[in-house]
């Protein structure tokens, strides 16, 4: 009934957040350092399928293997920023 | 009309007196904008009990219901894309596993809705024919 309907959302006419990361290809037999990036707003790109990331979550970086299935998904999702509450008991009182 | 004859819908029987856009309804993935596109397609007054229905009129419906992506289907799907989410390691699927408001809505107070519905197998067992 409405076929427009889907191309309407916001993400369709501002397209992908591409951010220029320094992706290098793999030659054979050589190890690729993983890339770190603080871009957590960046578009996951489907070239960037196998490659590893650093993604910064606020204080530390972390390693991620981009699958198949994370492609148009941002990176900054795979970081979590928050951490869970633990007690912590206090030993000198 | 003393006895209540069960009229069968695509598997699940209706008493003859409810309204057939209710009946349709009762399907998981059918609301109201889909319903009236059924009730349009096959013809049939918006407040027509599902006893007034003709047998192939009823057959037609049933053909419909059993093409369209509802109740089970749907609801494997709902749940496929959420565990695809949960199985990546995305924010929104570890909310949807703790049972938390996925799109940044405050938790401080208000997430009881959040709470039922939030889960990774999200639309339950499906539906129990009575």
């Amino acid at each position: 009934m409405f076929p427009t309907r889907a191309l309407c959302s916001r993400s369709v006419w501002k397209g992908p957040n591409i951010v220029p990361l320094p992706i290098k290809r793999a030659k054979p037999g050589e190890r690729v350092p993983p890339i770190k990036t603080q871009a957590r707003s960046a578009t996951i790109l489907p070239n960037f399928v196998g490659l590893k990331f650093q993604i910064h979550d606020g204080k530390n970086y972390q390693n991620i293997t981009i699958t198949e299935d994370m492609v148009g998904h941002k990176l900054g999702e795979f970081a979590p920023t928050r951490k869970n509450f633990t007690y912590k008991q206090t030993k000198n009182k | 009309m003393v006895c209540l004859l069960p009229v069968f819908l695509n598997g699940f029987n209706f008493q003859e007196t409810v309204l057939v856009k209710r009946s349709l309804e009762s399907f998981f993935g059918i609301g109201p904008k889909v319903s009236q596109g059924l009730l349009a397609k096959f013809h049939i007054h918006p407040w027509a009990k599902i006893g007034s229905l003709k047998n192939a009129t009823v057959m037609d419906l049933t053909a419909e219901l059993s093409n369209m992506k509802i109740e089970n289907d749907l609801r494997r799907e709902v749940q496929d894309n959420i565990r695809r989410l949960k199985d990546m390691g995305t924010y929104r699927g570890r909310r949807h596993a703790m049972g938390l408001p996925v799109r940044g809505q405050r938790t401080r107070t208000q997430i009881t809705t959040a709470r039922r519905l939030n889960k990774i197998e999200r639309g339950g067992q499906g539906r129990v024919q009575l």
